[in-house]
């Protein structure tokens, strides 16, 4: 107790509040920018943190490391362009919401969303960072297999015209994934001698351009007709009703976010997918999504966020990163004299609950300032489309070349953009392609192991509960609403008869 | 008589399966000592038999539908743009491809004040410049001008 009071009272220093506050407004803007991800931004400022305190240093990443997760939200709502990663599944809604004129009701829900998304997880970090910990690494090759598989069937629910089409994407994507040098192997696959797809394919331009050049391309094709009058509702902030009507999928966003982040390797860009389709799921006004659904913007934010202070767990309590950020943040922590671990928790409780109070504060103060500053974005809204689209293609640009510095990437985008127009008018979703392209990697990675651990018996899964309970619920999930709709065609025959 | 739309998606994707499980067999031969368990080959043939398989079953539920509306001449000449981005960049860099395409695209869009057009478009290309050049020391590619000029 004495500990956690020292670490929540580093919070009266001006130097750690001036830390926090340059974090969360730093975050915010990188988040908006396409191209400009948390982790690179972390990134290129470690060094400007070695002269500080390491509470200082960590206070500051904490920062930025959750306000660039809300700050992603921003683009993907205003012009279908996640700013980050792991505001893709955010688009989904947001980007519907705001053509109808309502930004400032997305933009507002994810501010709120994500901060309670993130001050859950916070919570989480502090009381149950050992057990959470210790959860997630009962998981082995097996269950990360069963758990890939489940994410990947989930996808069959996420908008476009039907779950074959959607499940027909994913594994598109699961192709894609494989393209590159088998890192087992050495064997390159799919790189037809063109160097820069020997790395595999980033999800990063492939992201942009399924999203962000797509939308302008498909507005091209929508000049004839006469142009929507966005009114100034756009910047009308979301109500109390609209929050009780959220709360559902806050609270499920929020429990799934942290799991997922405290999983090694699964960020925040699953967790927000996985939100999305739970949120879909469980809600009461399914037929709201694909058409500008609230919830389906308050769902993937809070477990975005969530997923940060889970990713904290494994960083913090094993010195084994949750994410890319946790990586460098890990290496910050290590520059600074502080060896992550275990033994953390017993040698070093201030600097740890220090961190946690950085955390907290940072979620509140961009909370504060996303929801003042909602009406400012909600006006992009209103930039007329012959300033804001071709903007946005320059943008997308940026944001593809600069991650790698590969113009590579730029034509991978094109293409991607080319892919998605398609997609679109044919009724094909593009957000199960990137789940494909997340967790494709992971999923064949963990069959790998998987299938050498059960000496290449694969009924070796029948021995593993966890992992044979996910593979159940993925079979039932997927053959479930066949088998009803079978059931349905049936009873009037009987009836008949 | 036309093709459904999801029956010619449907053998699209299929086609891509087909291609795609066909091009595991260039891959190289991994070494004897290596090969344990699955190799290099086996998930992407895999995954192409199940696109294969939803291709199928997409093609057997196929139901009627509107074909999708015809792409407009602007849609053609937007997309037509976006890839001249590319050789445009290589000749003149980065920076002065985009000032081009701002102006031209939202004059192609139907904004014909070319005071707000050249204003934002090279209010956003000093943006562009002093964030990700100034500040992330982002370095852009200057064409073959660029190398030119400044080399």
């Amino acid at each position: 107790m004495e500990a956690f009071l020292a670490g929540m009272a580093t919070l009266t220093d001006p130097l750690i509040l001036g830390m926090i506050l340059a974090g969360t407004v730093l975050g915010i803007v990188v988040g908006a920018l396409p191209g400009i991800s948390g982790s690179t931004t972390i990134a290129l400022l470690l060094p400007l943190t070695i002269g500080v305190s390491p509470i200082a240093a960590l206070a500051f990443m904490g920062s930025i490391y959750c306000a660039a997760n809300f700050g992603g939200s921003i683009t993907a709502i205003l012009v279908n362009a996640p700013g980050d990663p792991s505001a893709s599944a955010t688009a989904i809604e947001g980007y519907r919401l705001a053509e109808r004129g309502q930004a400032g009701l997305a933009l507002g829900m994810a501010a709120v969303a994500s901060a309670i998304g993130g001050i859950f997880s916070v919570v989480m970090l502090i009381f149950a960072a050992p057990l959470l910990a210790r959860a997630a690494y009962s998981f082995g090759p097996p269950e990360y297999f069963a758990l890939a598989v489940f994410g990947l069937s989930m996808c069959a629910a996420i908008g476009g015209d039907g779950r074959v089409k959607n499940l027909m994407t994913a594994a598109l994507g699961v192709l894609l994934a494989t393209v590159g040098i088998d890192l087992t192997s050495g064997v390159e696959r799919y790189s037809f001698g063109i160097m820069e797809l020997s790395d595999g394919i980033n999800f990063v331009p492939v992201l942009i351009g399924l999203f962000a050049v797509s939308e302008m391309l498909d507005q091209s094709t929508r000049r004839a007709e006469e142009p929507k009058l966005i009114t100034m509702d756009a910047a009308k902030l979301p109500t109390l009703a609209d929050f009780r009507k959220c709360a559902r999928a806050i609270g499920l966003g929020s429990v799934i976010g942290a799991f997922i982040g405290a999983l090694p390797a699964l960020g925040a860009t699953t967790a927000a997918l996985v939100g999305y389709n739970e949120t879909q799921r469980w809600s009461k006004h399914k037929h709201e999504f694909g058409h500008g659904a609230l919830e389906g913007v308050a769902g993937p934010e809070s477990a975005n966020n969530a997923a940060v202070g889970g990713s904290m767990v494994p960083t913090l309590a094993l010195g084994i990163p949750g994410s890319a950020t946790t990586a460098i943040i890990l290496a910050g922590l290590i520059v600074q004299g502080v060896r992550p671990g275990p033994h953390l928790f017993n040698e070093q409780p201030v600097l740890l609950y220090a961190v946690f109070a950085s955390m907290l504060a940072a979620n509140l103060l961009y909370l504060v300032l996303g929801l003042g500053m909602a009406k400012l974005f909600a006006r992009i809204s209103l930039i007329p489309p012959t300033i804001l689209w071709p903007a946005v293609f320059v943008l997308s640009i940026i944001g593809a070349y600069g991650p790698n510095q590969s113009m590579g990437d730029v034509v991978i985008m094109l293409v991607a953009g080319g892919v998605g127009f398609l997609f679109r008018r044919h009724g094909f979703s593009p957000a199960p392609l990137i789940m494909g392209l997340v967790l494709g990697g992971m999923l064949e990675e963990a069959l790998k192991q998987s299938m050498i651990i059960f000496d290449q018996n694969p009924l070796g899964f029948a021995q593993r509960p966890i992992a044979l309970l996910l593979l159940a619920v993925t079979l039932a999930g997927l053959l479930g609403p066949m088998l009803l709709r079978m059931l349905r065609m049936m009873r009037p025959q009987k009836e008949a008869v | 008589m036309r093709m459904l739309p999801d029956r010619a998606c449907a053998a699209a994707m299929a086609a891509v399966a087909v291609l795609a499980f066909a091009a595991t067999y260039g891959f190289d031969e991994v070494p004897p000592g290596l090969a344990q368990g699955l190799g290099a080959a086996e998930f992407p043939r895999l995954v192409c038999l199940v696109l294969l398989g939803l291709a199928a079953l997409l093609f057997l539920g196929a139901a009627p539908r509107n074909p999708p509306p015809r792409v407009p001449a602007t849609g053609w000449a937007t997309m037509a743009l976006a890839v001249g981005f590319l050789p445009l960049m290589m000749v003149v860099g980065m920076l002065p491809a985009m000032l081009v395409f701002l102006v031209a695209m939202g004059w192609l869009w139907g904004e014909r004040r070319w005071g707000v057009l050249l204003g934002s478009a090279i209010g956003l290309v000093a943006g562009i410049w002093i964030v990700f050049v100034r500040l992330f020391a982002l370095s852009l590619p200057g064409g073959w001008l660029g190398e030119r000029l400044f080399s």
